[in-house]
């Protein structure tokens, strides 16, 4: 177990210089002059041209800016806004509402997936899986900016139940529409996931065998079937969290929602690339390590991973 | 086995039909089948697959699959009628009363769940034992399986069990409650046949200790007939014939019975007649087989010298590097240790061992499929190893060619079987599109196939039928070696017979060499004429057929020998 965890550490580390890699040169990639930009685009002199070279390592061999560039992500030292706020601060002020929102989110989509599709799965070809299968179908195909309107249409103009935006000062209460939205794209995946899995468990060897020996139809449900169809949904759900960061950036602004998804959008606006690339490469590390959870979880679900 | 004598049936079934929905369409799995246990009795039922011996089983314990139902008849236990009992009611009887041995040992334990934990939900469930004191009894129940080291044993998971004890778990699991019946469902034909040998004998013991009652189920009459005192004969879903098993062996009044009695290898194995025939194949393949080599010797197409010995294999031997206890170190493991062997043009060699003895190792090296670490394999006087242009590799391919154990994943199941045997043909680029199309129409007949199934998909064929497939596809290039690993083990007894008598005949006419992979000698002495014993990548004891059947030299030949179910019991003519 504990050379698994160890493994799974290491294999981190080129994954994460792999992604800073990735990005680092697409910021180099990026059309301009990146004093310029710093500048604002106005005719600057050679000295001050040369001290914020300096300043920025511009000078040094593209390897060396990339390492620089990575340490500078590890130590979370992202540099300053074009207001001079350090993008650190910014990640800070934002995030904390956008994490909320995406475990709420996913809290929905864990809790009513896994629960419906069990369902589905246990009466399969039953009349509440063959809705729930159309339904999942439904909320799959249509955008979520597009539910993202409606419901914000609905619930919140015309029938009043919620406030239509969050604003600065959020709270859960707020948030619940929001997150309903944001879960509801990947939990009619989940459904239709926990709902095959379930399925298929449900006619194992090891499930009949286990009702030869005198369990009752919901111990083998719940220590037979479930767990293991369980080990599936689990990876799914927790990759999804990535998603659920991406898909932020469209509900953030539709709700008017002050997290990392909606100061990324502004920075896009701004065209403050260098913001934007902070942003991104701090997703890209809580990203790094949720996959790094979801396999630590996989190997608690799941004894012959551990061995691997 | 001693039957108590006891004048009420302990199960008693009626008349059962049983019947499965598929779409629109009724299917009847068993059609009025009569059956009666004795307390402490043992019952074999008998069929091959699809005789719906299986379903009448998972009647009898209330598990038939959700389109499956119990359409007529009845099935008393103790007196009651559990095919129309409400499903509380049976799910009392299961575990307490009726236990159950499965079929595969690999997938009925749950993985997820150690193999202790699932012994003690048996108890648990069935009020036997609870707590600390249920942990203790499942340590004595797994001793009590044979299954040693049983306290650290109970706290692993399935995948740390071989086969074998995987199979020991599950008969700990099946007798945790001390129920009267034990629903034994092929309990071992998963197991190498030592391994079987063992495992059933533990079983009877157990049993026997304990007198619970068994049905057997098993496909090997052979087996049926050495464990069981009372045998069921089931084909198409109907019982054609029963009583007691000396008297079915002896004299089968049913023509099924009578092709199970006279064909199968395990007991086939011990008639004269079958070396009498083996002798005449060889005789009439080694000269074909001459006729060729002497072809062979003045082509320039063919790889080879058309020298008398095909294969000659010497000093081979294969280390694999294993993961050692820390995760930086390698162990250096001999799969395949120091073994040579000639194999005769026109004849057979078959290589015999139990799972790991490194058979299947040998077979890939001889088919270039894995380089060896060292030592020679020459074919027809070539080394494979000097082998390097890509002609005289595809010649090599050609002219030896492999037939595996499992029919089900050997064939692509989007391939039809017109594309399957025609594939080799168009990778050489045999022929025009007209005479593959009657070579593949040719190879059919050779393996008693019609040719209507030329546009058909693996899916829409039987076991015994793909095999055929996969025996026409590895002659399509007409080659000189037939190497088959297990060609025969995943099927049925009669199936096996059809198949080891389709490879005989076809020897004969084409003057083919096999080499023959099995752990079952029982089939043998039908099919080779020299034998190799392995044992943990050693060659233990290399010799002919006849001479390792009366008079083997080594104990562990003996005991694969002894093995081979149904040796002892005395047969009619």
């Amino acid at each position: 177990m504990w050379w698994y965890v160890g493994k799974r550490l290491l294999q981190t580390i080129p994954v994460f210089l792999g992604a800073t890699l990735i990005l680092f040169i697409l910021l180099k990639l990026r059309p301009g002059d990146p004093i310029l930009n710093l500048a604002g685009n106005k005719p600057v002199s050679q000295e001050v041209r040369d001290a914020l070279a300096a300043q920025y390592h511009l000078d040094d061999p593209l390897f060396v800016q990339w390492l620089q560039f990575a340490k500078n992500a590890i130590t979370l030292n992202f540099g300053e806004t074009f207001a001079g706020q350090p993008v650190f601060d910014l990640i800070k002020q934002t995030f904390p509402v956008t994490v909320v929102l995406a475990v709420m989110a996913l809290a929905i989509d864990a809790i009513l997936g896994i629960t419906l599709g069990t369902i589905a799965g246990l009466r399969r070809n039953g009349w509440f899986d063959s809705s729930a299968l159309v339904v999942s179908l439904l909320l799959l195909s249509v955008p979520i900016f597009v539910v993202g309107f409606v419901m914000q249409l609905v619930f919140g103009v015309k029938l009043g139940w919620v406030e239509p935006t969050v604003g600065p000062d959020w709270n859960i209460g707020k948030l619940l529409l929001p997150a309903i939205v944001l879960a509801i794209a990947n939990f009619a995946y989940t459904i239709r996931l926990t709902r095959t899995s379930v399925a298929e468990n449900l006619t194992a060897d090891h499930v009949r065998t286990a009702r030869a020996k005198g369990l009752s139809n919901g111990l083998v449900v719940r220590r037979h079937v479930l767990r293991n169809s369980l080990v599936p949904v689990v990876t799914y759900i927790g990759i999804n969290l990535g998603s659920l960061m991406a898909g932020a950036i469209i509900t953030e602004t539709i709700f008017n929602i002050p997290g990392i998804g909606n100061a990324a959008y502004t920075a896009i606006q701004k065209g403050e690339t260098s913001t934007v690339v902070a942003i991104v490469t701090f997703m890209v590390l809580v990203y790094v390590l949720m996959s790094l959870l979801v396999d630590l979880i996989y190997a608690v679900l799941d004894p012959r991973i551990r061995y691997v | 086995m001693n039957a108590v004598n006891d004048t009420t049936p302990l199960l008693q079934v009626k008349n059962l039909t049983v019947g499965f929905r598929a779409g629109k369409e009724l299917l009847t799995a068993v059609d009025g089948a009569d059956l009666t246990i004795y307390r402490g009795q043992t019952v074999a039922i008998v069929g091959e697959s699809g005789s719906g011996k299986s379903t009448l089983a998972h009647a009898v314990i209330g598990l038939l699959p959700g389109n499956g139902h119990v359409s007529g008849g009845e099935i008393l236990f103790d007196g009651n009628d559990i095919a129309h009992a409400r499903k509380d009611a049976i799910m009392a009887l299961r575990g307490s009363s009726i236990g159950l041995v499965p079929q595969d040992p690999m997938s009925n334990l749950n993985p997820l769940w150690r193999v202790g934990t699932q012994i003690k939900e048996a108890l648990v469930a069935n009020g036997v034992a609870k707590g600390a004191a249920a942990d203790q009894r499942v340590v004595e129940l797994l001793e009590e399986a044979g299954l040693p080291d049983a306290e650290r044993r109970a706290r692993q998971y399935p995948h740390e069990f071989s086969g074998g004890m995987r199979q020991r778990a599950l008969i700990a699991m099946g007798l945790a409650a001390r129920p009267q019946l034990l629903i034994a469902d092929e309990p071992t034909s998963a197991l190498d046949v030592t391994v079987q040998k063992q495992i059933l004998d533990h079983l009877d013991q157990l049993t026997d200790t304990l007198g619970v009652a068994v049905m057997l189920i098993t496909h090997d009459l052979g087996l049926a007939a050495e464990r069981a005192d009372h045998l069921v004969v089931m084909y198409r879903g109907r019982v054609v014939e029963s009583g007691p098993a000396l008297d079915i062996l002896q004299d089968p009044q049913h023509p099924y019975t009578k092709r199970l009695v006279s064909s199968a290898p395990s007991l086939a194995s011990q008639r004269l007649s079958s070396q009498r025939a083996r002798a005449e194949v060889r005789e009439q393949a080694v000269q074909t087989a001459a006729e060729i080599a002497a072809e062979v010797s003045h082509s320039e197409s063919q790889l080879g010298e058309g020298r008398d010995d095909i294969v000659v294999v010497e000093n081979l031997t294969k280390i694999f590097k294993l993961r050692g206890a820390k995760p930086w170190q390698s162990v250096d493991f001999a799969a395949v240790d120091d073994v040579s062997f000639r194999l005769r043009r026109g004849t057979t060699t078959a290589i015999v061992g139990e799972s790991g003895s490194g058979k299947s190792t040998v077979a890939r090296m001889v088919l270039d499929l894995l380089p060896p670490t060292s030592g020679t394999v020459m074919f027809d006087g070539k080394n494979l190893r000097d082998l390097k242009s890509k002609t005289d590799r595809l010649r090599l391919r050609r002219q030896m060619q492999p037939v595996f154990q499992n029919p089900y994943a050997s064939l692509d199941p989007l391939y039809s079987i017109y594309q399957s045997i025609a594939e080799p043909l168009n990778t050489h680029d045999v022929g025009t599109k007209k005479e593959r199309e009657a070579k593949v129409r040719d190879l059919l007949d050779k393996v008693s196939l019609p040719t209507t199934v030329m546009s058909r998909y693996p899916g829409e064929l039987s076991g015994g039928q793909r095999q055929r497939v996969a025996i026409a596809r590895a002659l399509a290039l007409d080659p000189e070696v037939v190497i088959c690993d297990e060609a025969v083990s995943a099927l049925d007894v009669l199936v096996q017979a059809q198949i080891l008598e389709l490879l005989n005949d076809l020897q004969a006419e084409l003057g083919l060499s096999y080499l023959f992979i099995t752990h079952d000698l029982a089939v043998v002495r039908q099919i080779a004429d020299n034998v190799l014993v392995m044992q943990n990548g050693k060659v233990v004891e290399s010799s002919s057929v006849s001479e390792v059947f009366d008079n083997p030299r080594e104990a562990y030949t003996q005991r694969l020998l002894d093995a081979i179910p149904g040796g002892s019991i005395p047969l009619g003519a």
